[in-house]
């Protein structure tokens, strides 16, 4: 199933991304982001359904929570998407 | 053991804090070092415990809550991050030397906005007087550890607001018993112990920073985040958390918090003033001490101290300790405050009281006293 990685600088920041994302009523997951998507080192991604992305970065963008990057992975194959989705 | 010195630690614990603590070591490895279970519980109780402090003290974002292992090492961060090599430093008489010592390490100009025991309207005016042009910036106690002494603490923040000269809170005595609410007060730093009125374990501690505020790390490493990158990141929390956590004491120290929160900062006071005022009376009542605390206890929380005017207080601190009763006697690391107060030749014997203790507690001091004073 197809599904998106935002990308965060920190375990905490990502923690702050799954709180807003759940007062919206969104299910995520917080992982280690895959080290091929990210050339800065360790870091964490929230994990959300393809269909819900644009709620979420509403949501992100409305407490200010910007994500560093963020991809699609379409059946197991990662590609970036632009923060410019909304 | 009946237990009076509350201002240096919280020996009574809620059980939960012990509870928490040993879950954690069963349970939790280290937050942000991996995706496995156990660093995950560890990483979601680090930042539930962000985030209860967050609520309680009026921080916007978690984020801006760093954890340390004591106040002394936040008070260390918030310094060093704002006051340059020889910089202009205004304080209160009555710090610590927790504040004072880093100061002096610093080679820090530092004028004492001095003023006399539990005055408060002539501590604004001191700090008042010498805030201004050329203060790198203010450091206060909220509430003096020896005397109970609670500082104007919002005048003084309003007056560093107005001028621009950012503030450091030592909140060492207040946290968990006075209400302090960081974004309203524009703080740049609030420094706070885990282990005293948060009552969780020795060795937590936090630094609440104010936005925007540049942070200085007294430590490089690993922060399991840009491990590509050889400079620490320059968000927090990380930046100043390097290396790995005390996951046990910061799940200790949500026990802690939750206690408080529930119990309410409010309630915990009013106990532990009560307690105080009894012991006022009835020190007063013994014939040889002498007892710092105003009618009513005006401007002052649940610290205590006194003077045996015949006596030695390390006599009378040792006496109490043979009769089973733990106090602390001294200059209890504030030269400062003893200056200000008058009691640099002799220190003071001095009670701290927490939400454990009890009436009958003070009574057995206060039946023990007379024979150690005679």
């Amino acid at each position: 199933m197809d599904y998106y990685l935002i990308l965060a600088r920190s375990v905490t920041y990502a923690q702050r991304m799954q709180w807003a994302l759940e007062r919206v009523g969104l299910r995520c997951q917080i992982y280690r982001a895959p080290r091929e998507l990210t050339d800065l080192g360790c870091a964490y991604a929230v994990q959300l359904a393809a269909a819900d992305l644009k709620t979420a970065l509403i949501a992100l963008h409305r407490e200010a929570l910007d994500p560093v990057q963020i991809f699609l992975n379409q059946r197991g194959i990662f590609r970036e998407v632009g923060h410019d989705l909304l | 053991m009946i237990y009076f010195d509350s201002a240096a630690t919280t020996f009574q614990k809620p059980p939960a804090v012990a509870s928490a603590m040993q879950e954690a070591l069963k349970t939790m490895s280290s937050p942000g070092r991996g995706g496995y279970p156990a660093a995950m519980r560890a990483a979601e109780t680090a930042f539930q415990c962000r985030s209860e402090l967050a609520e309680l003290f009026g921080v916007g974002n978690p984020e801006r809550v760093v954890f340390t292992s004591n106040a002394t090492h936040g008070l260390n961060i918030a310094i060093q991050s704002l006051v340059p090599p020889g910089g202009r430093v205004v304080v209160s008489g009555y710090e610590h030397n927790a504040v004072t010592r880093p100061l002096e390490a610093l080679k820090a100009d530092v004028v004492t906005a001095e003023a006399p025991l539990f005055d408060q309207q002539a501590v604004i005016a001191a700090f008042d007087r010498f805030v201004g042009p050329g203060v790198d910036a203010v450091v206060c106690n909220h509430i003096s550890n020896v005397f109970g002494f609670i500082l104007p603490i919002e005048k003084i923040a309003a007056i560093c607001q107005e001028r621009g000269v950012p503030m450091i809170i030592d909140a060492s005595q207040s946290a968990g018993v006075l209400r302090l609410e960081m974004d309203r007060l524009g703080a740049a730093f609030i420094a706070m112990p885990g282990h005293k009125g948060l009552y969780g374990p020795q060795g937590t501690g936090v630094l609440l920073c104010g936005e925007n505020v540049p942070v200085k790390p007294l430590m490089q490493g690993g922060t399991g985040s840009l491990s590509m990158q050889q400079e620490m990141p320059d968000f927090l929390p990380d930046r100043l958390e390097a290396g790995t956590h005390n996951v046990p004491g910061i799940a200790g120290l949500l026990a802690g918090v939750r206690f408080v929160r529930q119990r309410g900062m409010t309630d915990i006071l009013d106990r532990e003033r009560r307690l105080t005022l009894l012991a006022v009376e009835g020190l007063r009542a013994i014939p040889g001490v002498k007892v710092f605390a105003m009618p009513g206890l005006r401007a002052q929380a649940g610290v205590l101290s006194f003077v045996p005017e015949h006596k030695d207080v390390e006599e009378i601190g040792g006496g109490l300790a043979e009769s089973g009763i733990a106090v602390r006697s001294g200059i209890h690391c504030a030269p400062f405050a003893h200056r200000s107060a008058g009691t640099l030749d002799t220190g003071t014997v001095r009670l701290s009281f927490s939400d454990f203790n009890t009436r009958e507690e003070v009574y057995r001091l206060l039946s023990v006293l007379p024979g150690l004073l005679r």
